[in-house]
């Protein structure tokens, strides 16, 4: 469950982050592939070397499914549930793999906010995209 | 193991205040690393954490060790072989805090660097940090 205050400070990155979610998803992609080059085995789709535009492209629509949650994030379940069922049957993504993409997303956020990244909106963020990552691999068996 | 690429920005670490700045996240992040504190005195908020001069001064400690094992990083197992055995038999640490601690420890110095701290310096950093808690969890029995 998520605090007042919690609930803040989510948003409050947020609204830094809306409007680029391309830019963003690209980096956090970028940074994903180039530090564990493991998880490219899930976006074979995107070729041997995704260029900057399918980094865009897909980046894109992980970072608009973010401000989805963010919109609705007192209601998780309901609202990913697509993307519950998409991971489930299609992706199939190991779990293991959803650390790995919450910490390149923090990497991303503290390098964009430095100074501005308080400690409480690391916590926050953190606490929120492990909830989000539940939530996508709860329907798995 | 990476070498120069991480040392380059190594030189430019205050090692006390990236300490102290990744214990304390670490203890406001994941609030159950604080079981090994309880000895510390006031860890009741975020502020209360990071200001913990037993907080600051720990973490220059713990940073100061691992900026020792960077001069040794063909071997880190033997470098840190002696504290693998302190953080098993004496202080009965779950390794996975290590890795915890090296991940934020990651996300502190993106925040220093910004833009300067690329994928490629993500990647390098990363791999420090994990072949330094494999040492640490390396002499577990």
């Amino acid at each position: 469950m998520l605090s007042a205050q919690e609930r803040a400070h989510i948003a409050q990155v947020w609204d830094l982050i809306a409007g680029h979610e391309a830019s963003f998803g690209a980096e956090l992609l970028l940074r994903l592939f180039t530090v564990y080059p493991s998880t490219k085995v899930y976006f074979r789709h995107l070729g041997d070397q995704p260029d900057e535009v399918q980094l865009l492209s897909h980046g894109q629509r992980m970072l608009q499914a973010v401000g989805v949650a963010v919109q609705y994030m007192d209601n998780l379940h309901a609202v990913l549930s697509p993307l519950a069922d998409l991971h489930a049957q299609v992706l199939r993504v190991d779990p293991t793999n959803f650390p790995l993409v919450i910490q390149c997303f923090q990497v991303v956020l503290a390098s964009h906010l430095q100074g501005e990244y308080t400690v409480e909106m690391q916590a926050a963020w953190d606490k929120f995209l492990t909830g989000v990552a539940v939530v996508l691999t709860e329907k798995y068996r | 193991l990476p070498n120069h690429p991480t040392l380059s920005l190594s030189h430019r670490v205050n090692v006390e205040e990236v300490g102290g700045e990744a214990l304390g996240r670490l203890l406001v992040v994941y609030p159950w690393t604080q079981r090994f504190f309880e000895h510390f005195g006031d860890l009741s908020s975020a502020d209360a954490i990071l200001g913990n001069p037993k907080v600051k001064a720990h973490g220059k400690k713990v940073l100061d060790t691992f900026s020792e094992g960077l001069k040794q990083l063909d071997d880190l197992k033997g470098a840190f072989a002696s504290l693998s055995e302190l953080h098993c038999d004496k202080l009965h640490v779950d390794p996975e805090n290590f890795r915890l601690l090296g991940n934020v420890l990651v996300v502190v110095l993106a925040r220093r660097f910004g833009g300067e701290f690329t994928p490629e310096l993500q990647a390098n950093f990363q791999k420090v940090v994990t072949g330094v808690a494999n040492a640490l969890a390396h002499r577990y029995h």
